[in-house]
Protein backbone atom coordinates (compact mmCIF):
# COMPACT_ATOMS: atom_id res chain seq x y z
CA UNK A 1 0.00 0.00 0.00
CA UNK A 2 2.67 2.28 0.83
CA UNK A 3 4.68 1.69 -2.10
CA UNK A 4 1.84 2.03 -4.60
CA UNK A 5 1.09 5.40 -2.89
CA UNK A 6 4.89 6.79 -3.38
CA UNK A 7 4.83 5.53 -6.75
CA UNK A 8 1.76 7.70 -7.38
CA UNK A 9 3.41 10.68 -6.02
CA UNK A 10 6.74 10.34 -7.84
CA UNK A 11 3.83 9.53 -11.07
CA UNK A 12 2.47 13.24 -10.14
CA UNK A 13 5.92 14.99 -9.90
CA UNK A 14 7.15 13.35 -13.12
CA UNK A 15 4.19 14.47 -15.08
CA UNK A 16 4.07 18.20 -13.53
CA UNK A 17 7.83 18.31 -14.29
CA UNK A 18 6.89 17.21 -17.80
CA UNK A 19 4.25 19.74 -18.14
CA UNK A 20 6.39 22.22 -16.92
CA UNK A 21 9.07 21.19 -19.83
CA UNK A 22 6.42 21.32 -22.13
CA UNK A 23 5.80 25.14 -21.04
CA UNK A 24 3.39 26.21 -18.22
CA UNK A 25 2.67 29.68 -17.45
CA UNK A 26 5.67 31.90 -15.82
CA UNK A 27 4.32 31.50 -12.19
CA UNK A 28 4.18 28.04 -12.08
CA UNK A 29 7.10 26.25 -11.65
CA UNK A 30 8.60 22.83 -11.83
CA UNK A 31 9.47 20.90 -8.89
CA UNK A 32 12.89 20.22 -9.17
CA UNK A 33 13.12 23.93 -9.98
CA UNK A 34 11.26 24.64 -6.92
CA UNK A 35 13.74 22.15 -4.86
CA UNK A 36 16.58 23.72 -6.47
CA UNK A 37 15.67 27.48 -5.33
CA UNK A 38 14.49 26.23 -1.65
CA UNK A 39 18.11 24.79 -1.25
CA UNK A 40 19.44 27.58 -2.90
CA UNK A 41 17.24 29.35 0.24
CA UNK A 42 18.85 26.75 2.67
CA UNK A 43 22.04 29.23 2.67
CA UNK A 44 21.14 32.15 3.08
CA UNK A 45 20.49 34.02 6.68
CA UNK A 46 17.71 36.13 5.52
CA UNK A 47 15.73 32.49 5.01
CA UNK A 48 15.95 31.35 8.42
CA UNK A 49 14.98 35.48 9.78
CA UNK A 50 11.85 35.15 8.29
CA UNK A 51 11.04 31.24 9.63
CA UNK A 52 12.32 32.38 12.69
CA UNK A 53 10.00 35.43 12.97
CA UNK A 54 6.57 33.67 11.56
CA UNK A 55 7.73 30.72 14.09
CA UNK A 56 7.43 32.97 17.14
CA UNK A 57 4.18 34.45 16.51
CA UNK A 58 2.69 31.18 15.83
CA UNK A 59 4.30 29.17 18.31
CA UNK A 60 3.10 31.81 21.42
CA UNK A 61 0.09 32.39 19.68
CA UNK A 62 -0.93 28.63 19.82
CA UNK A 63 0.06 27.94 22.85
CA UNK A 64 -1.69 30.82 24.91
CA UNK A 65 -4.92 30.02 22.97
CA UNK A 66 -5.16 26.23 22.94
CA UNK A 67 -4.28 25.86 26.77
CA UNK A 68 -6.37 28.86 27.63
CA UNK A 69 -9.16 26.80 25.67
CA UNK A 70 -8.25 23.15 26.89
CA UNK A 71 -8.36 24.70 30.60
CA UNK A 72 -11.79 26.84 30.49
CA UNK A 73 -13.57 24.11 28.26
CA UNK A 74 -12.68 21.35 30.28
CA UNK A 75 -13.89 23.76 33.60
CA UNK A 76 -16.59 24.50 31.29
CA UNK A 77 -17.58 20.92 30.87
CA UNK A 78 -17.48 19.71 34.57
CA UNK A 79 -18.66 22.88 36.58
CA UNK A 80 -21.96 24.08 35.84
CA UNK A 81 -20.90 27.94 36.74
CA UNK A 82 -18.34 28.12 34.19
CA UNK A 83 -20.46 26.15 31.84
CA UNK A 84 -23.53 29.02 32.14
CA UNK A 85 -20.46 31.84 32.27
CA UNK A 86 -18.77 30.73 29.18
CA UNK A 87 -20.51 28.68 26.76
CA UNK A 88 -23.15 31.18 25.48
CA UNK A 89 -20.11 33.53 24.85
CA UNK A 90 -18.34 30.94 23.05
CA UNK A 91 -20.77 29.50 20.92
CA UNK A 92 -22.22 32.67 20.02
CA UNK A 93 -19.77 33.63 18.53
CA UNK A 94 -18.22 31.29 17.64
CA UNK A 95 -18.94 31.76 13.80
CA UNK A 96 -17.90 34.83 13.59
CA UNK A 97 -14.39 35.44 11.33
CA UNK A 98 -12.08 36.17 14.20
CA UNK A 99 -10.15 37.73 12.10
CA UNK A 100 -11.64 40.79 11.63
CA UNK A 101 -10.93 41.32 15.47
CA UNK A 102 -7.32 42.03 13.71
CA UNK A 103 -7.15 45.67 12.78
CA UNK A 104 -8.65 46.27 16.30
CA UNK A 105 -6.45 44.22 18.04
CA UNK A 106 -3.70 46.42 15.17
CA UNK A 107 -5.28 49.87 16.74
CA UNK A 108 -5.06 49.03 20.23
CA UNK A 109 -1.85 46.85 20.70
CA UNK A 110 0.15 47.73 18.15
CA UNK A 111 1.14 46.76 14.70
CA UNK A 112 3.79 44.64 16.06
CA UNK A 113 3.59 41.26 16.99
CA UNK A 114 1.65 41.40 19.87
CA UNK A 115 -1.36 41.94 18.08
CA UNK A 116 -0.46 39.23 15.77
CA UNK A 117 0.02 36.72 18.74
CA UNK A 118 -3.08 37.78 19.95
CA UNK A 119 -5.35 37.48 17.19
CA UNK A 120 -3.34 33.73 16.52
CA UNK A 121 -4.57 32.99 20.15
CA UNK A 122 -7.97 34.07 19.67
CA UNK A 123 -8.61 31.84 16.35
CA UNK A 124 -6.98 29.01 18.43
CA UNK A 125 -9.00 29.26 21.04
CA UNK A 126 -12.12 28.02 19.84
CA UNK A 127 -11.49 24.75 18.22
CA UNK A 128 -9.79 23.99 21.68
CA UNK A 129 -12.53 24.89 23.98
CA UNK A 130 -15.09 22.99 21.99
CA UNK A 131 -13.55 20.03 21.78
CA UNK A 132 -12.32 19.87 25.39
CA UNK A 133 -15.68 20.80 26.48
CA UNK A 134 -17.79 18.22 24.57
CA UNK A 135 -14.87 15.52 25.55
CA UNK A 136 -15.81 16.71 28.81
CA UNK A 137 -19.26 16.47 28.50
CA UNK A 138 -19.09 12.91 26.90
CA UNK A 139 -17.57 11.45 30.31
CA UNK A 140 -19.87 8.18 31.20
CA UNK A 141 -21.81 9.13 34.21
CA UNK A 142 -21.06 5.58 35.46
CA UNK A 143 -17.31 5.76 35.64
CA UNK A 144 -17.64 9.17 37.92
CA UNK A 145 -20.08 7.33 40.46
CA UNK A 146 -17.64 4.41 40.06
CA UNK A 147 -14.59 6.74 40.93
CA UNK A 148 -17.23 8.57 44.02
CA UNK A 149 -18.28 5.06 45.45
CA UNK A 150 -14.60 4.00 45.78
CA UNK A 151 -13.73 7.13 47.71
CA UNK A 152 -12.00 9.47 44.89
CA UNK A 153 -12.02 13.15 45.94
CA UNK A 154 -13.60 15.48 43.03
CA UNK A 155 -9.65 16.62 41.74
CA UNK A 156 -8.94 13.08 41.58
CA UNK A 157 -12.56 12.17 39.61
CA UNK A 158 -11.08 14.98 37.48
CA UNK A 159 -7.56 13.88 36.57
CA UNK A 160 -8.29 10.04 36.49
CA UNK A 161 -11.71 9.92 34.64
CA UNK A 162 -12.62 13.12 33.21
CA UNK A 163 -9.28 14.13 31.82
CA UNK A 164 -8.29 10.81 29.78
CA UNK A 165 -11.75 10.69 28.53
CA UNK A 166 -11.48 13.83 27.45
CA UNK A 167 -8.44 13.71 25.72
CA UNK A 168 -9.06 11.96 22.59
CA UNK A 169 -11.01 14.99 21.59
CA UNK A 170 -9.50 17.54 23.21
CA UNK A 171 -6.09 15.93 20.67
CA UNK A 172 -9.02 16.57 17.57
CA UNK A 173 -8.90 20.29 18.90
CA UNK A 174 -5.46 20.65 18.79
CA UNK A 175 -5.09 19.20 15.73
CA UNK A 176 -7.93 21.97 14.68
CA UNK A 177 -5.93 24.25 16.20
CA UNK A 178 -2.44 23.95 15.14
CA UNK A 179 -3.38 24.14 11.43
CA UNK A 180 -5.24 27.31 12.26
CA UNK A 181 -2.31 29.02 14.14
CA UNK A 182 -0.40 28.81 10.96
CA UNK A 183 -3.29 29.84 8.87
CA UNK A 184 -3.39 33.21 10.90
CA UNK A 185 -0.02 33.47 11.12
CA UNK A 186 0.39 33.59 7.42
CA UNK A 187 -2.98 36.20 6.78
CA UNK A 188 -1.47 38.37 9.40
CA UNK A 189 1.77 38.49 7.49
CA UNK A 190 0.43 38.99 4.57
CA UNK A 191 -1.55 41.83 5.89
CA UNK A 192 0.83 43.35 7.66
CA UNK A 193 4.45 42.71 8.79
CA UNK A 194 7.96 43.25 8.04
CA UNK A 195 9.51 40.06 8.40
CA UNK A 196 7.91 36.28 8.19
CA UNK A 197 7.16 33.63 5.68
CA UNK A 198 3.89 35.46 5.13
CA UNK A 199 5.60 38.71 4.15
CA UNK A 200 8.12 36.95 2.29
CA UNK A 201 5.21 36.00 -0.65
CA UNK A 202 4.10 39.46 -0.16
CA UNK A 203 7.61 40.71 -0.91
CA UNK A 204 8.13 37.86 -3.73
CA UNK A 205 4.70 38.87 -5.23
CA UNK A 206 4.89 42.30 -5.69
CA UNK A 207 8.54 42.04 -7.57
CA UNK A 208 7.96 39.16 -9.72
CA UNK A 209 10.37 36.53 -7.85
CA UNK A 210 8.50 33.52 -8.09
CA UNK A 211 10.93 31.46 -7.26
CA UNK A 212 11.33 33.29 -3.72
CA UNK A 213 7.57 32.78 -3.72
CA UNK A 214 7.46 29.32 -4.12
CA UNK A 215 9.90 28.90 -1.34
CA UNK A 216 7.74 30.83 1.19
CA UNK A 217 4.91 28.31 -0.04
CA UNK A 218 7.37 25.19 0.06
CA UNK A 219 8.44 26.10 3.63
CA UNK A 220 4.95 26.98 5.35
CA UNK A 221 4.24 23.65 3.66
CA UNK A 222 6.89 22.02 5.26
CA UNK A 223 6.22 23.46 9.15
CA UNK A 224 2.25 22.67 8.68
CA UNK A 225 2.87 19.07 7.16
CA UNK A 226 5.83 18.45 10.05
CA UNK A 227 3.88 19.97 13.10
CA UNK A 228 0.79 17.85 12.05
CA UNK A 229 3.40 14.90 12.41
CA UNK A 230 4.50 15.77 15.53
CA UNK A 231 1.65 16.24 16.85
CA UNK A 232 0.27 12.75 16.13
CA UNK A 233 3.56 11.54 16.97
CA UNK A 234 2.67 12.67 20.45
CA UNK A 235 -0.70 11.66 20.19
CA UNK A 236 0.07 7.99 20.04
CA UNK A 237 2.13 8.08 22.54
CA UNK A 238 -0.35 9.82 25.20
CA UNK A 239 -3.07 7.79 23.99
CA UNK A 240 -1.55 4.60 23.49
CA UNK A 241 -4.24 3.05 25.80
CA UNK A 242 -6.99 4.35 22.68
CA UNK A 243 -4.97 2.93 19.69
CA UNK A 244 -5.32 -0.32 21.19
CA UNK A 245 -8.66 -0.22 21.36
CA UNK A 246 -9.32 0.77 18.04
CA UNK B 1 -33.51 32.68 30.82
CA UNK B 2 -31.51 30.10 28.64
CA UNK B 3 -32.53 31.95 25.92
CA UNK B 4 -32.19 35.37 27.09
CA UNK B 5 -28.87 34.72 28.24
CA UNK B 6 -26.95 35.72 25.31
CA UNK B 7 -28.90 39.29 24.79
CA UNK B 8 -27.71 39.73 28.55
CA UNK B 9 -24.03 39.05 27.79
CA UNK B 10 -24.49 41.21 24.66
CA UNK B 11 -25.69 44.05 26.19
CA UNK B 12 -23.09 43.75 29.40
CA UNK B 13 -20.47 44.17 26.63
CA UNK B 14 -22.00 46.69 25.52
CA UNK B 15 -22.04 48.59 28.43
CA UNK B 16 -18.58 48.20 29.07
CA UNK B 17 -17.46 49.67 25.77
CA UNK B 18 -19.61 52.40 27.23
CA UNK B 19 -17.63 52.67 30.64
CA UNK B 20 -14.63 52.48 29.07
CA UNK B 21 -15.09 55.45 26.63
CA UNK B 22 -16.67 57.45 29.48
CA UNK B 23 -13.89 57.24 31.65
CA UNK B 24 -12.00 59.13 28.87
CA UNK B 25 -8.67 57.05 29.94
CA UNK B 26 -8.14 55.95 26.00
CA UNK B 27 -8.25 58.31 22.66
CA UNK B 28 -11.85 58.23 21.12
CA UNK B 29 -10.05 57.00 18.21
CA UNK B 30 -9.12 53.75 20.19
CA UNK B 31 -12.51 53.02 21.54
CA UNK B 32 -15.01 55.37 19.88
CA UNK B 33 -18.07 56.32 21.47
CA UNK B 34 -21.11 53.48 21.06
CA UNK B 35 -23.35 56.55 19.24
CA UNK B 36 -20.62 57.05 16.48
CA UNK B 37 -20.57 53.27 15.78
CA UNK B 38 -24.28 53.32 15.69
CA UNK B 39 -24.94 55.81 13.09
CA UNK B 40 -21.93 54.31 10.67
CA UNK B 41 -23.99 51.49 10.93
CA UNK B 42 -27.27 53.13 10.02
CA UNK B 43 -25.31 55.26 7.43
CA UNK B 44 -23.30 51.87 6.20
CA UNK B 45 -26.98 50.42 5.49
CA UNK B 46 -28.82 53.42 3.71
CA UNK B 47 -25.83 53.34 0.88
CA UNK B 48 -25.68 51.26 -2.04
CA UNK B 49 -22.83 51.26 -2.14
CA UNK B 50 -21.80 49.80 0.88
CA UNK B 51 -24.48 47.02 0.91
CA UNK B 52 -22.94 46.23 -2.22
CA UNK B 53 -19.77 45.31 -0.91
CA UNK B 54 -21.21 43.58 1.68
CA UNK B 55 -23.27 41.90 -1.69
CA UNK B 56 -19.42 41.03 -2.68
CA UNK B 57 -18.27 39.54 -0.08
CA UNK B 58 -21.27 37.78 0.31
CA UNK B 59 -21.27 36.43 -3.56
CA UNK B 60 -17.17 35.34 -2.67
CA UNK B 61 -18.36 33.49 0.33
CA UNK B 62 -21.48 31.70 -0.78
CA UNK B 63 -20.12 30.70 -4.14
CA UNK B 64 -16.88 29.27 -3.46
CA UNK B 65 -18.73 27.33 -0.49
CA UNK B 66 -21.65 26.52 -3.17
CA UNK B 67 -18.65 24.92 -5.44
CA UNK B 68 -17.03 22.80 -2.58
CA UNK B 69 -20.24 21.43 -1.19
CA UNK B 70 -20.98 20.06 -4.29
CA UNK B 71 -17.88 18.67 -4.76
CA UNK B 72 -16.73 17.95 -1.32
CA UNK B 73 -20.22 15.45 -0.90
CA UNK B 74 -19.60 14.27 -4.19
CA UNK B 75 -15.95 13.24 -3.29
CA UNK B 76 -16.49 12.00 0.22
CA UNK B 77 -19.50 10.08 -0.76
CA UNK B 78 -16.72 8.06 -3.43
CA UNK B 79 -14.35 7.83 -0.77
CA UNK B 80 -16.74 6.81 1.80
CA UNK B 81 -18.21 4.29 -0.23
CA UNK B 82 -15.47 2.89 -2.79
CA UNK B 83 -12.54 1.37 -1.21
CA UNK B 84 -10.41 2.11 -4.81
CA UNK B 85 -11.30 6.09 -4.09
CA UNK B 86 -10.46 5.97 -0.82
CA UNK B 87 -7.07 4.56 -1.30
CA UNK B 88 -6.53 6.82 -3.64
CA UNK B 89 -7.58 10.26 -2.86
CA UNK B 90 -7.02 9.78 0.92
CA UNK B 91 -3.30 9.88 0.73
CA UNK B 92 -3.64 13.49 -1.22
CA UNK B 93 -6.50 14.74 1.21
CA UNK B 94 -4.43 14.08 4.56
CA UNK B 95 -1.47 14.88 3.50
CA UNK B 96 -2.26 18.15 2.61
CA UNK B 97 -4.53 18.83 5.02
CA UNK B 98 -2.19 20.68 7.73
CA UNK B 99 -0.83 22.79 4.91
CA UNK B 100 -2.70 26.29 4.96
CA UNK B 101 -3.79 26.64 1.43
CA UNK B 102 -3.96 30.56 2.21
CA UNK B 103 -0.27 30.37 1.12
CA UNK B 104 -1.38 29.21 -2.67
CA UNK B 105 -2.93 32.32 -3.11
CA UNK B 106 -0.27 35.00 -4.77
CA UNK B 107 0.32 32.22 -7.09
CA UNK B 108 -3.87 32.29 -7.41
CA UNK B 109 -3.94 36.08 -7.95
CA UNK B 110 -1.62 35.34 -10.98
CA UNK B 111 -3.66 32.52 -12.40
CA UNK B 112 -7.01 34.00 -11.52
CA UNK B 113 -6.89 37.79 -11.85
CA UNK B 114 -7.23 40.20 -8.72
CA UNK B 115 -11.02 39.94 -8.86
CA UNK B 116 -13.47 37.54 -7.36
CA UNK B 117 -12.03 34.42 -9.09
CA UNK B 118 -9.04 34.08 -7.15
CA UNK B 119 -10.91 34.34 -4.40
CA UNK B 120 -13.10 31.96 -4.46
CA UNK B 121 -11.04 29.82 -6.18
CA UNK B 122 -9.34 29.84 -2.38
CA UNK B 123 -12.63 29.49 -0.85
CA UNK B 124 -13.16 26.42 -2.75
CA UNK B 125 -10.16 25.15 -1.63
CA UNK B 126 -10.57 26.10 2.20
CA UNK B 127 -14.00 24.72 2.37
CA UNK B 128 -13.33 21.46 -0.19
CA UNK B 129 -11.40 19.79 3.46
CA UNK B 130 -13.66 19.95 6.32
CA UNK B 131 -16.61 18.81 3.47
CA UNK B 132 -14.86 15.61 1.93
CA UNK B 133 -13.40 14.54 5.53
CA UNK B 134 -16.56 14.84 7.44
CA UNK B 135 -18.83 13.28 4.42
CA UNK B 136 -16.09 10.80 4.20
CA UNK B 137 -16.74 9.61 7.78
CA UNK B 138 -20.45 9.77 7.67
CA UNK B 139 -20.78 7.53 4.42
CA UNK B 140 -18.51 5.10 5.85
CA UNK B 141 -20.49 4.79 8.78
CA UNK B 142 -23.93 3.99 7.28
CA UNK B 143 -25.24 1.26 8.98
CA UNK B 144 -24.52 -1.97 7.54
CA UNK B 145 -27.80 -3.76 8.05
CA UNK B 146 -29.85 -0.74 6.40
CA UNK B 147 -27.32 -1.53 3.38
CA UNK B 148 -28.26 -5.25 3.37
CA UNK B 149 -31.80 -4.84 4.13
CA UNK B 150 -32.12 -2.73 1.25
CA UNK B 151 -30.20 -4.79 -1.53
CA UNK B 152 -31.86 -7.91 -0.09
CA UNK B 153 -35.65 -6.54 -0.64
CA UNK B 154 -34.15 -6.03 -4.63
CA UNK B 155 -32.96 -2.14 -4.46
CA UNK B 156 -31.22 -1.06 -7.27
CA UNK B 157 -27.73 0.43 -6.32
CA UNK B 158 -29.10 3.84 -7.41
CA UNK B 159 -32.12 3.74 -5.37
CA UNK B 160 -30.08 2.36 -2.62
CA UNK B 161 -27.98 5.22 -2.58
CA UNK B 162 -30.81 7.85 -3.03
CA UNK B 163 -32.84 6.18 -0.39
CA UNK B 164 -30.31 4.72 2.33
CA UNK B 165 -26.84 6.09 1.80
CA UNK B 166 -27.59 9.67 1.35
CA UNK B 167 -30.10 9.89 4.00
CA UNK B 168 -27.87 8.27 6.35
CA UNK B 169 -24.87 10.53 5.59
CA UNK B 170 -27.08 13.83 5.70
CA UNK B 171 -26.06 14.50 9.28
CA UNK B 172 -22.80 14.23 8.84
CA UNK B 173 -22.90 16.49 5.03
CA UNK B 174 -24.50 19.58 7.31
CA UNK B 175 -21.89 18.80 10.44
CA UNK B 176 -19.18 19.42 7.11
CA UNK B 177 -20.96 22.36 6.26
CA UNK B 178 -21.54 24.21 8.84
CA UNK B 179 -17.65 23.96 9.55
CA UNK B 180 -17.03 25.08 6.21
CA UNK B 181 -19.54 28.10 6.07
CA UNK B 182 -17.50 29.89 8.73
CA UNK B 183 -14.32 28.98 7.24
CA UNK B 184 -15.17 30.76 3.60
CA UNK B 185 -16.39 33.94 4.81
CA UNK B 186 -12.88 33.94 7.01
CA UNK B 187 -10.90 33.11 4.28
CA UNK B 188 -13.17 35.95 1.87
CA UNK B 189 -12.09 38.52 4.71
CA UNK B 190 -8.82 37.64 4.44
CA UNK B 191 -8.14 37.94 0.62
CA UNK B 192 -10.31 40.67 0.69
CA UNK B 193 -7.99 42.77 3.35
CA UNK B 194 -4.36 41.09 1.35
CA UNK B 195 -5.17 42.22 -1.70
CA UNK B 196 -8.00 43.65 -3.06
CA UNK B 197 -10.54 46.70 -4.14
CA UNK B 198 -13.50 45.89 -3.29
CA UNK B 199 -15.73 43.58 -0.28
CA UNK B 200 -15.88 44.10 3.42
CA UNK B 201 -12.48 42.63 4.06
CA UNK B 202 -11.33 45.47 2.23
CA UNK B 203 -13.15 48.39 3.65
CA UNK B 204 -12.51 47.71 7.21
CA UNK B 205 -8.64 47.75 6.19
CA UNK B 206 -9.56 50.85 4.14
CA UNK B 207 -11.15 52.50 6.97
CA UNK B 208 -8.04 51.52 9.64
CA UNK B 209 -6.02 53.20 6.99
CA UNK B 210 -7.56 56.31 7.20
CA UNK B 211 -7.93 56.09 10.71
CA UNK B 212 -11.63 56.17 10.58
CA UNK B 213 -12.34 53.75 13.78
CA UNK B 214 -15.94 54.64 14.44
CA UNK B 215 -16.84 53.09 10.75
CA UNK B 216 -13.99 50.21 10.63
CA UNK B 217 -16.10 48.64 14.41
CA UNK B 218 -18.91 49.61 11.94
CA UNK B 219 -18.20 47.48 9.33
CA UNK B 220 -16.79 44.55 11.83
CA UNK B 221 -19.78 44.28 13.41
CA UNK B 222 -21.63 44.06 10.13
CA UNK B 223 -19.36 40.55 9.56
CA UNK B 224 -20.33 39.61 12.71
CA UNK B 225 -23.61 39.58 11.85
CA UNK B 226 -23.24 38.08 8.85
CA UNK B 227 -21.62 34.97 10.38
CA UNK B 228 -24.08 34.66 12.54
CA UNK B 229 -26.89 34.98 10.14
CA UNK B 230 -25.26 32.18 8.30
CA UNK B 231 -24.85 29.85 10.97
CA UNK B 232 -27.98 30.13 11.54
CA UNK B 233 -29.62 29.79 8.29
CA UNK B 234 -27.62 26.87 7.57
CA UNK B 235 -29.15 25.20 11.01
CA UNK B 236 -32.52 26.12 9.93
CA UNK B 237 -31.90 24.87 7.05
CA UNK B 238 -30.76 21.46 8.43
CA UNK B 239 -33.28 21.31 11.11
CA UNK B 240 -36.32 21.13 8.30
CA UNK B 241 -34.28 18.43 5.84
CA UNK B 242 -32.69 16.32 8.60
CA UNK B 243 -35.83 16.57 10.94
CA UNK B 244 -35.42 12.85 12.17
CA UNK B 245 -32.41 13.91 13.66
CA UNK B 246 -32.04 16.63 16.59
CA UNK B 247 -28.76 18.49 16.48
CA UNK B 248 -26.20 17.92 19.21
CA UNK B 249 -25.20 21.32 19.55
CA UNK B 250 -25.31 24.35 22.63
CA UNK B 251 -28.62 26.24 22.59
CA UNK B 252 -27.32 28.98 20.76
Amino acid sequence: MGIVRFVLLLLVLLAWQLLWIRGLPEYVLGPVEILRHFGAALGERDFYDHVGASLMRSMPGFALGTLLGIALGLAAGVARSFDQMLSPVVFLTYPVPKIVMLPLFMLWFGIGDVSKILIIALACFYPAFISAYYGAKATPAILVWSGLNMGAGKWRIFLRVVVPNALPQVFAGIRVSLALSFIVMFATEMINARSGLGHMIRVAENSLRFDLMYVSLASIAILGYASDQLLRLGRERVLAWQEQNA
Amino acid sequence: MRRLLPFVLIGAALLAWELVVRSGLWSPLLFPPLEKILSELILFFSKSESLMEAWVSLYRALGGFALAAVAGVAIGMLMGRSAPAAALLDPFFSGTYAIPKIALFPIFIFAFGIGSLSKLALVFLECLYPIVIITCQGARSVNRVLLWSAQNMGESRLRTFARVVLPATAPYIFAGFRVALPVALIVVIITEMISSADGLGYVVIYALASLKTDRMLAVVAVIALLGLALDRALVFLRDRLVYWEKLETYYV
